[in-house]
């Protein structure tokens, strides 16, 4: 059986203290980014944005060809120029090419939708299961009857005598024991 | 058989082509014969029904066999040994060129349908008075049949070719230089057609009206069978991508790769809310419409990516096929939507979710992240048909948009796999989940401070390290817990069993993280006897080789690796087709793989080479992340605890055992 004292600790102040060890290594951590790139990592960076222009579906990063080799070239001589942001590299490329070399769809027109609806899918999704716990919590959940009531108690002094559980027993988990009686309820068809 | 010329040609046509329509005319039968008889109650017909099945099973099963034959016999006779047939493609390669294309992968659909059917058949032989069975059965056989008519019809697997053709260009030759072609496609193919036998038990149980949990029963480990298959199928083509095509990555959103996720993500979905429904009899028509959902999916799927409408580096097109599988995934979702919609007041479900801080709440936000997690894999494959249908301009969707949008998706999905295990049933409170939870945070912490200490730096990347240790952490309680209270039998069940596979996933999480947020690359003018330096590792060129075989000739760059080993990065001309495939060199490492890329060399002898050097961390233990969720749903499948103790903690397996389920 675990001591009271780390009882205690676990509930209190040792989450307190592993908040801070957290938020600590979190800063550390992204006190270390320094953001230098090889020339390779940012034409990487920046041919997995562009699709390569012959090709169906391949990035320019991805694929082999000559017409993709051709625009790393391209991006390659951009980065060696010194041009500070890879959104400019973009934009040029796109001017020579056309939209179609975009692997990340722009954000308007009706290409907007792409983004916009996986937002709405999840509001929809988050908003379905409040609604569905509201309706729950209107109709109640099952009384245990007095009958599941002597069940449970029956199979706790069973329980104890050969199994004893090396949980300590909390009233959540004494609230869920209540459902052994209830799991019999399904229509028990072909079973 | 080599030499049979003209004779054996039209025997493997007139064998296979037989085979096709004795398998189609049987499965039809079966479905006809073993209806009729449950409707009718005709216990004699009834007892003939397992024969349609094993015939079927025999047919597809030389269908297959034939073709395998006719490439191996190299028969040119054939349009499809033409397609993918070469006298010079070795034994091994020549094997998989049988699912190498369109054709054949559909004879390799047809052979696992027909033998989950005829498996099926077996397991039930003696219950098939059991209306439940029939009908699954029922459908199993139309499923079938529908494939038999793809092969025979619309595919024309076994269609003569042009004559006087004595040879063929072989496989694509990305499909020629390693062995995982051998294994990926068969054991994805168990896992997608697998998911259609808990599909045909849901069906039976709404044309029954048994909408209980008795079919779950049933159908529980062949949905984690087909569930396992399917993981370990999509692990593999992942590594082959890292092997084989020179891009150092596992994964690039592919139209055809996405079309395998789909229906893994819905039965990943499937495999967890089922649970609640077993446990508490709700859920009921969610989880038959994620059934349904899944096994529309893999056919949605293979209709985008084999018909031509989308075009990806693997898909293989083909516009016959297109309406007819556009078609059957109409007739699945219409058929199971009015089901549902008939058996409506059955499927009400009695009793309520007390508090969404409980185990079945945290099924279902599982569930709502795995659906829109599926939605978006699903929308960004198929927007630019949309924006073509709409506007007539064509965009393309690419992996910086599913990297973006997955990442946050990833993210929740760990916190998910942190805290659920250790939730109650029924309800939880926050001081419970202090103190189950305390431990996990720990180890959370301890992996973000080893991140930190290895250079981690990124937002994203920090969070994943840290949820990926607080989830490994919760999975390990649970372990633990069941290892102490009963030996050996803690790591087997359901619930065990699961937590495995979920440190397997987690592995597979942070490897992710790792090789995505922190490859380094570098490209390097590498000249003899001139050793350059990176990322703390120095790489030399020792020399360019030539190599040559009956089909392809070659160079590679012999490249030592801090003065070491030397590793071998080639460019393998196919001189047949004229395309050069480049194939990587890889040191493999716990920490760290170094993945060298030769991208030109001049010739023979030459003294400078240029390589690509990737640096990429972890990614190893993506395979052992993979490793453990195969073991992990192998020890899943076996029962678990057999008798239920109310009073045991939460983390004991859920009762699995129908006789248990009512104490």
């Amino acid at each position: 059986m675990p001591s009271p004292g780390w009882q205690r600790f676990k509930r209190g102040p040792g989450w307190i203290l592993l908040g801070a060890v957290v938020v600590a290594l979190m800063a550390i951590g992204l006190a270390q980014n320094s953001d230098v790139l090889s020339p390779e990592e940012r034409i990487e960076a920046i041919s997995k944005r562009l699709a390569c222009p012959i090709c169906d579906g391949e990035s320019v990063f991805e694929s082999r060809n000559n017409a993709s080799e051709s625009l790393r070239n391209e991006i390659r001589a951009q980065v060696d120029a010194g041009v500070a942001s890879d959104d400019q590299i973009i934009t040029f490329i796109e001017q020579r090419y056309g939209a179609q070399v975009l692997l990340v769809p722009r954000a308007d027109g009706v290409d907007a939708l792409v983004w916009i609806l996986p937002v709405v899918a999840l509001v929809c999704g988050v908003a379905g299961l409040a609604f569905a716990f509201r309706r729950w919590k209107r109709a109640g959940g099952d009384v245990p009857t007095d009958d599941d009531r002597a069940l449970v108690a029956e199979a706790r002094r069973a329980g104890l005598d050969d199994d004893p559980p090396t949980d300590r027993p909390t009233t959540a988990d004494r609230s869920a024991t209540t459902d052994a009686a209830e799991s019999g309820e399904g229509d028990g068809d072909g079973s | 058989m080599t030499g049979v010329g003209m004779v054996g040609a039209s025997v493997n046509g007139i064998l296979g082509h037989s085979a096709l329509i004795i398998g189609l005319v049987t499965s039809l039968f079966g479905a006809i014969a073993l209806g009729y008889a449950t409707v009718v109650g005709d216990r004699r017909l009834l007892r003939t029904a397992p024969n349609y099945a094993w015939l079927a099973g025999v047919a597809a099963l030389i269908a297959a066999a034939v073709m395998m034959n006719a490439i191996l016999t190299y028969d040119f006779d054939l349009q499809y040994v033409q397609d993918v047939g070469s006298r010079s493609t070795p034994l091994l390669f020549n094997v998989a060129a049988m699912w190498s294309a369109l054709e054949g992968s559909i004879l390799l659909w047809l052979a696992t349908l027909a033998g989950y059917t005829a498996f099926i058949m077996w397991r039930y032989r003696k219950r098939l008075d059991d209306p439940l069975i029939a009908w699954a059965l029922v459908v199993m056989f139309v499923v079938t049949a529908f494939f038999f008519f793809i092969a025979f019809g619309p595919t024309d697997v076994f269609a003569t070719g042009a004559p006087g053709v004595n040879d063929g260009p072989g496989p694509n030759p990305l499909l020629q230089n390693h062995i995982l072609v051998m294994f990926h496609p068969p054991i994805l193919y168990l896992g997608y057609v697998g998911f259609t036998v808990p599909f045909a038990f849901a069906i039976a149980a709404l044309i029954t009206g048994r909408v209980g949990e008795g079919w779950l029963m049933e159908t529980r480990r062949w949905a984690l069978l087909a569930w396992g298959f399917l993981s370990v199928g999509i692990l593999l083509g992942g590594w082959w991508s890292y092997e084989v095509l020179g891009w150092s990555g596992v994964w690039a959103w592919d139209p055809v790769e996405n079309a395998s996720f789909l229906p893994w993500l819905t039965g990943t979905a499937y495999i967890h809310s089922v649970l609640v429904q077993e446990r508490r009899g709700m859920l009921r028509v969610w989880n038959i419409s994620l059934l349904v959902a899944t096994f529309a999916l893999t056919i949605l799927g293979t209709f985008l990516t084999r018909s031509g409408v989308i075009n990806s580096v693997h898909a293989f097109a083909d516009g016959s096929i297109g309406p007819w599988l556009l078609g059957f995934f109409g007739v699945i979702v219409v058929v199971s939507l009015s089901l549902i919609a008939w058996r409506g007041d059955r499927l009400r479900s009695p009793g309520a979710i007390d508090s969404p801080i409980s185990r079945e709440g945290a099924f279902l936000a599982n569930n709502v992240i795995f659906t829109v997690f599926a939605f978006v894999v699903l929308l960004g494959t198929v927007f630019p048909l949309i924006i073509e249908a709409l506007q007539d301009r064509r965009i393309a969707v690419g992996q910086p948009f599913f990297d973006r949008l997955s990442m946050p998706i990833g993210l929740v999905l760990l916190f998910l796999m942190a805290v659920a295990p250790v939730l109650p049933w029924r309800k939880a409170s926050t001081e419970l989940l202090r103190d189950r939870l305390f431990v996990p945070g720990c180890v959370g912490a301890i992996a973000l401070a080893v991140a930190v200490a290895s250079g981690a730096d990124k937002w994203p990347s920090l969070i994943a390290f840290g949820l990926g240790g607080f989830a490994a952490g919760a999975a390990g309680r649970q372990l633990v817990l069941a290892t102490r209270r009963q030996g050996w039998r803690g790591l087997v069940g359901r619930a065990n069993g699961g937590m495995i596979v979920h440190r397997g996933i987690i592995l597979i999480a942070v490897a992710l993280a790792a090789s995505n947020g922190y490859t380094r690359v570098a490209e390097f003018t590498m000249k003899v006897g001139e050793p350059v330096a990176f990322d703390g590792h120095t790489f030399e060129l020792l020399e360019v080789e030539a190599f040559s075989t009956e089909r392809s000739d070659g160079l590679k760059a012999q490249v030592s690796i801090d003065g070491g080993q030397a590793y071998a990065p080639a460019i393998t001309r196919f001189t047949q087709m004229g395309t050069d495939i480049g194939t990587p060199s890889v040191k493999t490492g716990f920490t760290k793989d170094i993945y060298l890329t030769l991208e030109k060399a001049t010739e023979a002898g030459a003294t400078e080479a240029q390589v690509k050097v990737f640096i990429k961390p972890l990614i190893l233990w993506m395979w052992i992340g993979g490793a453990l969720v195969a073991i992990g749903t192998v020890l899943a499948a076996f029962p678990g605890k057999r008798r239920r103790n109310p009073t045991a903690p939460t983390s004991a397996p859920v009762p699995t055992e129908p006789e248990t389920a009512h104490v």
